[in-house]
């Protein structure tokens, strides 16, 4: 088990580890794949640059899945992590194990929420445009975002409010008066829809039930909403991220960097060979799948339709939110995911990412805590935080 | 989907499958295809396509020309180079 691709010593009071979606220049960034096995950028993520201003160490770079888009990581070049027959996520395992006070990902399909959830860890996906995403790998860039996994609620909020902010190099970047609004609490989160459309296991049914339980003593009110439009999330956003990660992935073709493939006698071998040696399975279906979205005969009717029903999932989002202050979904449907769960079935991800998917595909902030998964309106990202507190604290 | 179109698949994004991965793939694309019910069963019609989740301008920087790199620093993860050139097969026989 891989739980860093690489480590390094710290001497600072509070360390972080990065997923290896994040560039740095001192130590090799490779998201999970044979293709980047090795490589060292020229630059550090933004993410980095202003960790390191505000003196919080990085004590290594955490094992991803292939370009983040798996169920928690089983798809690495480096091996899937497991923890006592269980499938768990490299980052979640170091910050839970105490190796690191937190760990910054790009929550591109929700394995960050997944591992935070079934990890009993706290988790931030923040509003998109809020966290800088300049030196990340790009993936699925219309709906990632760089997110924090930690202990704590209020370590979340620390950790936050470090990295959010304006970057004239990320041109999704909100202005910094914008960004500044998720680092306060505007609005106090009272009444919750309680999504019910989920398939979830007797475990995950149990958190839900918990988590409401002890927030209801603090006087918030959870109200059970059937929610099945955020059902159709799931599908748009799997042809959108293949769609995204297609192009996205164009530019590895073992000329300028990356994998090259040690036997080629013509151009076309070279960036065949190289290609089909260096991706996993699950990507190279993701890019076969992206690229048929995106084909003249499918365009319209698929990706265009996916297109339209991410406004229908936003609308509905903004409907619930006229009666709602947040929306509580599972973070996903098992307590646990196996070796046994990708053996049959290795697409499981474009399928389990359904809880998910409805925040990945409107660039909602989410937080995980107690094992649930909390959409917030666009900005209310330090209301999410102070509800986790609220559980962290039995409801007082 | 056919055998035929997966081939052109294939060839586009220079991948290639072996005929078990074929089988995979093409279970993959079944699914994904049947699942496009649950999205066609909701009238898009006057609905607009959503690019962006949220409404953001686009960054206009000055006009500057800036030397972040060297060449050597750019050569430095290729993975074969001659002279200062990425080294490439022969393009024209």
């Amino acid at each position: 088990m891989k739980l860093f691709t690489a480590e390094t010593e710290v001497k600072t009071q509070k360390k972080v580890v990065l997923d290896d979606m994040i560039l740095t220049k001192d130590l090799p960034t490779c998201a999970g794949s044979k293709m980047l096995d090795g490589y060292m950028s020229l630059f550090d993520a933004q993410v980095v640059t202003k960790l390191s201003e505000a003196q919080i160490g990085i004590c290594g770079k955490a094992n991803v899945g292939e370009f983040a888009i798996d169920l928690l990581g089983e798809t690495s070049y480096y091996g899937a992590c497991t923890n006592d027959g269980k499938l768990v996520s490299a980052s979640a395992e170091i910050v839970k194990t105490g190796k690191a006070d937190a760990a910054i990902v790009l929550d591109v399909n929700g394995a960050p929420r997944r591992a935070a959830a079934q990890s009993d860890l706290v988790y931030i996906k923040p509003t998109y445009g809020t966290v800088s995403r300049y030196g990340t790998i790009p993936a699925a860039c219309s709906g990632e975002t760089v997110g924090v996994i930690s202990t704590t609620a209020n370590q979340c909020k620390e950790i936050l409010g470090i990295i959010a902010g304006h970057d004239d190099k990320d041109g999704t970047s909100h202005a910094d008066t914008v960004c500044q609004k998720i680092k306060t609490s505007s609005e106090k989160i009272t009444k919750i829809a309680l999504i019910s459309a989920f398939n979830v296991d007797s475990d995950t049914a149990a958190k839900i039930d918990n988590f409401k339980t002890v927030i209801e003593k603090s006087g918030v009110s959870c109200h059970t909403v059937e929610g099945e439009k955020l059902l159709c999330a799931r599908v748009a956003w799997n042809i959108l991220m293949s769609a995204e990660l297609c192009n996205n992935v164009s530019r590895y073709d073992g000329i300028k960097y990356g994998h090259r493939a040690s036997e080629y006698t013509t151009i076309g071998e070279l960036y065949t060979n190289s290609r089909t040696e260096a991706f996993g399975d699950l990507l190279k279906t993701a890019i076969l799948y992206g690229s048929d979205t995106l084909s003249t005969e499918n365009y319209m009717k698929v990706y265009d339709k996916a297109l339209r029903i991410r406004r229908v999932v936003a609308e509905y989002f903004d409907e619930l939110f006229k009666e709602y202050d947040a929306v509580l979904l599972p973070g996903c449907s098992k307590s646990f995911y196996t070796e046994k769960d990708i053996e049959t079935n290795k697409y499981i991800s474009f399928e389990e990412n359904a809880c998910t998917a409805p925040a990945s595909i409107t660039g909602l902030p989410a937080v995980v805590a107690g094992g649930v998964q909390i959409v917030g309106k666009a900005f209310s990202d330090a209301g999410l935080l102070d509800l986790a507190e609220i559980y962290e604290k039995g409801g007082k | 989907m056919e055998k035929e179109t997966l081939i052109k698949l294939e060839k586009l994004n220079q991948l290639r499958l072996d005929d078990t991965q074929k089988i995979s793939v093409i279970d993959f694309f079944a699914k994904r295809d049947s699942e496009m019910e649950i999205i066609n069963s909701i009238d898009t019609k006057n609905t607009e396509r959503m690019v962006h989740v949220m409404p953001i301008l686009t960054v206009v920087r000055d006009d500057v020309e800036k030397k972040l790199f060297t060449r050597d620093q750019l050569q430095k993860g290729a993975p074969e180079t001659m002279d200062g050139y990425w080294q490439v097969p022969r393009l024209v026989e």
